[in-house]
């Protein structure tokens, strides 16, 4: 597996530190106790379990300051958040698969409400077929509900984006919930060397608290929250379009907060991770895959592979799916001839990966911009816990490789795993 | 100033035995003379007996007559006071008030009216009948008057609605420094939480998901209680949403014994979305989504409103061992104050649950004017019983009713029953008795 | 000018009630009262106890200062109406001064008629209409050895009472051939009389007195009464008590419109026949209850009911509701006795009279039915509700099927009626 730290720290480097030996989940947990929420909601779900029990662990032992609700259900988890960050709390969850499809409709609401609630999403396929193992399908079904979005590649990543996602949702241009998605199993109990930041460096990274401004439930500052609104107030602008627009100009901020945000933090801590999009090996490339999550350090291997083959191949990770960064992708896309795309889930409505289909509307915009036509082929694997190998990415250069011959883009998926 | 404390009588307890004359003769002379008690009870065994006394008047005629300025109203107790040195004798206050409840008194020649024994009447003490109460409801109006409607005014609830009433009585009482939750339901509906821009109350109000009061009532408190700020995380709610979609919720909230005030008003169904039926909702009730038609319904049963029974959301309540549960109603708001006392000091204790039957003009189909009425027949047929519940106390009556009228006085007083057959009325019938009898057995275990 | 929107003249219980009922709907509308009296308001029917002595003069007005202040009510006292000029909603007072109203009520009472005896003018002699005449009466009646009554209505027998309770020989003389004539029947007449002369008080009735001369005979001015019979007496304390008749000398000129009998003649919400002007009290001719006619019916809680419409009527007050007509009720204390009468004390035509009398305890009750209701009650020593037979009368209550019940025990049996009925 390749490191995803593409630089070496600079010298103003903090001193240095810890390194421990943690599963994914440890790692989520730690980050959140170095966050310091004021409040943390609970239920347990496969492959979330361990996570939550990190955090009630951390929190019985004294080593992190926050009030523990062990809710009936992941519905009330979400809904006790609101309650907290309404009231001003920093506030974290952790769920999955059928536990967010339970939370769903307050999970709707609270980007609605703007609370910058962070939660982390040990993703799980499913629902059914039945199945606990990893898999996109859970954050991608959730995909169009208004929350940030970003997935992680490593343990260590993991630990650094979780502290970071509270940075990013109480920004003053974003405030909107974030889910930090580690896959389940990969990530989740895989086990790694991690750097624990130190808490008073993330303290100071982290600054005030900023929760509430915007909507309260506060007697000081007495508002309603959140209540009807019809289509038009016929006093100008309709209340509820306001507010649409408003999300999603949240939204579109949150691309350069994100930016922002792993900048600062490359800078404090060292280690500087692709906000956005990653390219790797894309120098020269002719062609490219395109992965999430886990799966890319196997994809980095392949393309190492690869190249010492002599294909002119590279790869692109996104980090950030939710929003879609349109614009940092077309810069990835622009100078290749040919794309393949891994998705770890399925999006049925267009018989492809999701982020294949997400791609093709970044497509559409790189075509409307040079006239370029990129074929592109969706590719799924990796579905309930199956495995993604390097011998899997080498099938997918090599049939993406087969597009810049002449090959037609199939409108039928790839199935990686279909096989195995 | 404003109400004031009264003796009430209710006729069909009085047996005659006069003990209450005997005891304002007692008091009021020093003697057992029953002729010279200031409150007389009239008739007899077979026509029922009647009262005279003063009535304690907010526009007291006696006053008006009196020449001697011998007679006027206390603002402060309410009571009609006399006085004996400037009362010149000429019994014309007898002329002025037409309840005889200021009369000459033989003995000493003069006129005599009750005083309310300063507010602890030896008559109403007296009565082993219970015929005589001291009714203390005034003190609602006075003290309640004097705190701030936290509502803004003109809320849009329907004609005759009782809810209005409860929501304004609650926020009064609860104080400003509030949460409020008014989940989807009739409580929103009226304006609570205001509309486009606008809000309802004075206090921080949300309108939350029909699923999710409690939890995010318990988000709120529970941050402020970290935060060492004291408030009440009060929720205002319908029965649909308590007991059907969100129960699993409050029934989490009420394990974890949260520190909220969860009040539910119960209509018996979901009135505010045009009247359907909810796990409330009672046998035999029309409501939209159990109308009334010649075919089956539900298990194939006729389709005569609803075919099962009313789920008992209070005592489930009950068996989460909460702070405080208790049953209250608008008809009966001396004891709804008390509960509502007693809910919020257990609510900063843990989670306390306050059932508040509510009748709905609307859904329930009666006259607009009858609200307090069909409140009333409920709690005195049995239909609704008034209890409570405390972890040390047990569960107990706040009123019993020992001689229920038939529960066809109270179907009767709404539209919603009109096609009852007679099978289906001696069900509900033999269900009221049912539902009594659980609700004695587990009284008498506390 | 001064302008009010209320005035509101004379300042007795007709006039106090009107404060009240316009207050209730009225909160600020600018309101005055005008009482040619100095003092606060009080109840001419106190008087008696303020000769006796058992009133105190400061203990008897029925509102303060403050009162007035509090409801912004503005109180002009010591100044008479002198003339109304209804065509300018304009009352012209006797100090000159003229104040213009939106609506004005009449309350302004009666004053004591003077008999036109030969000689009246010039002797001297009490009479009891005002808190000073009974402040002066009461001072003269502590020297008095040797007095006179004349009249022996409510008013009359009561001085009568207290001078002989000061140890006054009293000769009281009435035209009419009984005590309290209009207000008692002859048995109930007789049993006062009798309790007058068991104290020893003389009782001259069917007497008329046809002269009056200054008498030298005492050390204070005094007066011979010569009578119809020729007889002669000598009193060193003249009381005239022969009546009273409306204050309304004040409708002259323009005012003269205002239509009169015996009284001001008012409608069922006080009305009089001119626009903007009401009256009430011992100066307004209403309505009977039982007929149409327009009757005086000077008694006190019939003055508070007509204020207390006139001044709804004067605000606007939706809550009014026609006066339902006068009737008589009467309340007399003598010699520790009682004697109440309600209702009319005519028989109507079908009527019939139950009467009940123990000469030993001298209880006496008569009772006036007709058609099975109600019309009048009357008793000696046997107490009974007022108010409750008011009530039985007004509401035309059919009591026959308790009939025997009522006459054996008739306050009990008023009480359990009024339970089942308003209660």
């Amino acid at each position: 597996m390749s490191t995803s730290t593409l630089e070496k720290p600079p010298s103003s480097a903090p001193a240095k530190q810890k390194v421990i030996l943690v599963e994914g989940n440890e790692a989520a947990a730690l980050g959140v106790a170095l966050a310091r929420p004021d409040m943390v909601a609970v239920y347990p779900i496969t492959p979330q379990s361990s996570l939550v029990e990190h955090v009630a662990k951390l929190i019985a032992d004294g080593k992190m300051d926050a009030d523990i609700v062990d809710a009936e259900g992941e519905h009330s988890v979400l809904s006790v958040l609101q309650g907290g960050a309404l009231a001003g709390a920093r506030t974290y969850t952790a769920t999955c698969g059928p536990g967010l499809a339970f939370m769903f409709e307050p999970y709707f609401r609270t980007s609605g409400m703007r609370l910058p609630i962070v939660m982390s999403i040990v993703t799980r396929d499913g629902i059914t077929p039945q199945s606990v193992w990893g898999g996109h399908q859970d954050a991608m079904t959730v995909r169009e509900v208004g929350w940030v979005q970003v997935y992680c590649e490593t343990v260590q990543e993991v630990l650094d984006t979780t502290i970071m996602a509270f940075k990013i949702a109480e920004h003053h241009d974003v405030m909107l919930p974030v889910n930090v998605c580690l896959d389940g199993n990969y990530l989740s109990y895989g086990t790694s060397r991690v750097e624990l930041p130190d808490q008073a460096e993330v303290d100071a990274f982290m600054g005030d608290k900023n929760v509430n401004w915007h909507v309260a439930l506060d007697p000081l500052r007495p508002m309603a929250v959140d209540p009807l609104t019809g289509g038009s107030s016929g006093k100008g602008p309709s209340t509820f379009v306001r507010y649409r627009k408003g999300q999603c100009k949240g939204m579109q901020n949150s691309l350069r907060v994100i930016e922002d945000v792993h900048e600062e933090w490359a800078v404090r801590f060292g280690r500087r991770y692709a906000p956005l999009v990653e390219d790797y090996r894309m120098e020269d490339a002719e062609f490219a895959i395109m992965t999430l999550g886990s799966m890319s350090g196997a994809g980095k291997d392949a393309i190492d592979e690869a190249r010492d083959a002599g294909k002119r191949v590279g790869l692109i990770k996104l980090k950030t799916f939710s929003p879609f960064p349109v614009e940092a992708l077309i810069k990835s896309l622009k100078n290749i001839q040919a794309l393949g795309v891994v998705d770890r889930s399925v999006g049925f409505r267009w018989n492809c990966g999701p982020m294949y289909q997400e791609t093709l509307g970044a497509l559409y915009r790189l075509g409307q911009a040079t006239g370029k036509m990129l074929p592109a082929q969706s590719f799924i694997g990796g579905l309930a816990g199956a495995d993604i190998t390097t011998a899997h990415f080498h099938r997918v250069i090599d049939a993406t490789e087969a597009l810049l011959g002449g090959a037609t883009m199939s409108t039928e998926p790839v199935w990686l795993n279909e096989k195995d | 100033m404003g109400a004031f404390n009264t003796i009430a009588f209710d006729a069909n307890k009085c047996d005659g035995c006069g003990d209450c004359m005997t005891a304002c003769a007692t008091a009021k002379t020093g003697t057992t003379e029953i002729s010279r008690s200031r409150l007389q009870i009239a008739g007899n065994a077979a026509e029922g007996f009647e009262l005279a006394l003063c009535r304690q008047c907010g526009d007291p005629k006696c006053v008006t007559v009196c020449p001697a300025g011998a007679l006027g109203k206390d603002y402060a107790s309410g009571v009609i006071d006399w006085n004996g040195d400037k009362c010149v004798d000429c019994l014309l206050c007898t002329v002025g008030c037409a309840y005889a409840g200021i009369a000459l008194d033989e003995a000493s020649g003069r006129v005599a009216k009750c005083d309310m024994c300063d507010g602890s009447p030896a008559c109403v003490s007296a009565c082993p009948h219970d015929a005589l109460k001291l009714v203390t409801t005034s003190r609602i109006y006075n003290e309640v008057g004097d705190w701030e409607d936290l509502f803004a005014p003109g809320l849009a609830g329907c004609q005759g609605c009782n809810t209005e009433l409860l929501m304004r009585h609650t926020l009064r009482r609860v104080g400003p420094d509030t949460v409020l939750a008014t989940p989807p339901g009739c409580v929103p509906g009226m304006g609570s939480v205001g509309f486009n821009g606008t809000t309802g109350t004075k206090v921080p109000v949300f309108h939350p998901l029909l699923t999710n009061t409690a939890p995010m009532l318990a988000g709120v408190k529970r941050h402020y209680k970290r935060i060492g700020r004291e408030v009440t995380a009060l929720a205002i709610a319908g029965d649909g949403g308590a007991s059907d979609v969100g129960f699993q919720s409050l029934s989490g909230a009420a394990e974890r014994n949260e520190q909220i005030l969860f009040m539910v008003v119960d209509n018996e169904g979901y009135m505010n979305t045009g009247m359907q039926r909810s796990s409330c909702t009672p046998y035999g009730a029309w409501t939209s989504t159990t109308p009334v038609g010649q075919g089956t319904g539900s298990g194939g049963l006729p389709s005569q409103g609803k075919t099962q029974d009313a789920k008992n959301l209070p005592l489930i309540m009950v068996n989460h061992r909460c702070e405080y549960v208790a049953t209250a109603s608008t008809a009966y708001m001396e004891d709804l104050y008390d509960k509502l006392d007693k809910a919020i000091a257990a609510s900063k204790r843990g989670f306390a649950y306050l059932h508040v039957y509510s009748p709905c003009t609307t859904g329930w189909r009666f006259p607009t004017d009858q609200n307090m009425e069909v409140a009333r027949k409920a709690v005195e047929t049995n239909f609704v019983m008034l209890w409570e519940y405390t972890r040390a106390g047990g569960l107990r009556f706040t009123r019993p009713v020992d001689e229920p009228l038939p529960v066809t006085d109270y179907l009767k007083a709404m539209g919603r029953f009109r096609h009852l057959s007679e099978d289906q009325i001696s069900h509900i019938q033999g269900k009221v008795v049912e539902n009594l009898n659980f609700v004695k057995q587990m009284a008498h275990r506390a | 000018m001064e302008t009010t929107k209320y005035l509101v003249v004379g300042s007795s219980h007709a006039a106090l009630e009107a404060l009240t009922a316009i207050r209730m709907h009225d909160t600020d509308g600018s309101l005055t009262m005008l009482t040619r009296d100095a003092h606060l308001p009080y109840s001419p029917t106190v008087l008696p106890y303020v000769v006796s002595g058992r009133s105190a003069p400061d203990t008897v007005f029925l509102r303060d200062e403050k009162f007035f202040a509090r409801h912004q009510i503005s109180l002009r006292r010591g100044t008479a109406l002198k003339a109304l000029h209804p065509a300018r909603n304009t009352a012209e007072l006797a100090d000159g001064s003229q104040i213009a109203y939106e609506k004005i009520l009449l309350a302004t009472g009666a004053s004591p008629a003077i008999p036109p005896i030969p000689g009246i003018a010039q002797v001297s002699y009490h009479v009891l209409r005002t808190l000073d005449d009974a402040t002066k009466l009461n001072a003269a009646m502590k020297a008095s050895k040797q007095a006179v009554v004349m009249g022996a209505g409510l008013v009359g027998m009561h001085a009568a009472e207290n001078l002989v309770k000061a140890g006054a020989k009293v000769t009281i003389v009435e035209m009419a051939k009984q005590l309290t004539d209009g207000y008692f029947d002859a048995t109930a007449a007789a049993l006062i009389e009798k309790a007058f002369t068991d104290n020893g008080a003389t009782i001259l009735t069917g007497s008329r007195v046809v002269k009056l001369a200054p008498s030298s005979a005492f050390a204070t001015p005094g007066a011979t009464i010569t009578l119809e019979s020729g007889a002669t007496l000598e009193a060193d304390l003249l009381l005239v008590a022969t009546g009273v008749r409306p204050n309304m000398d004040f409708l002259t000129g323009e005012g003269a419109a205002v239509e009169r009998d015996k009284g001001i003649l008012v409608g069922e919400r006080m009305q009089t026949s001119v626009p903007n002007v009401f009256a009430a009290g011992d100066c307004a001719q209403a309505k009977s209850f039982y007929s149409d006619t327009k009757v005086m019916n000077a008694i006190l809680p019939d003055a508070a009911e007509q204020g207390r419409i006139a001044g709804m009527a004067m605000a606007g007050d939706p809550g009014i509701k026609d006066y339902p007509g006068g009737i008589p009720v009467n309340t007399y204390h003598f010699f520790g006795r009682h004697a109440i009468s309600v209702g009319s004390s005519k028989v109507p035509e079908g009527g019939e009279v139950v009467t009940r009398f123990d000469e030993a305890s001298g209880r006496y009750l008569k009772v006036i039915f007709h058609e099975g209701r109600l019309t009048g009650i009357y008793g000696v020593n046997e107490f009974f509700d007022a108010g409750v037979m008011s009530q039985l009368i007004l509401r035309r209550i059919d009591l026959s099927p308790v009939r025997e019940h009522f006459l054996a025990e008739p306050m009990k049996s008023a009480r359990e009626i009024m339970s089942l009925t308003w209660r």
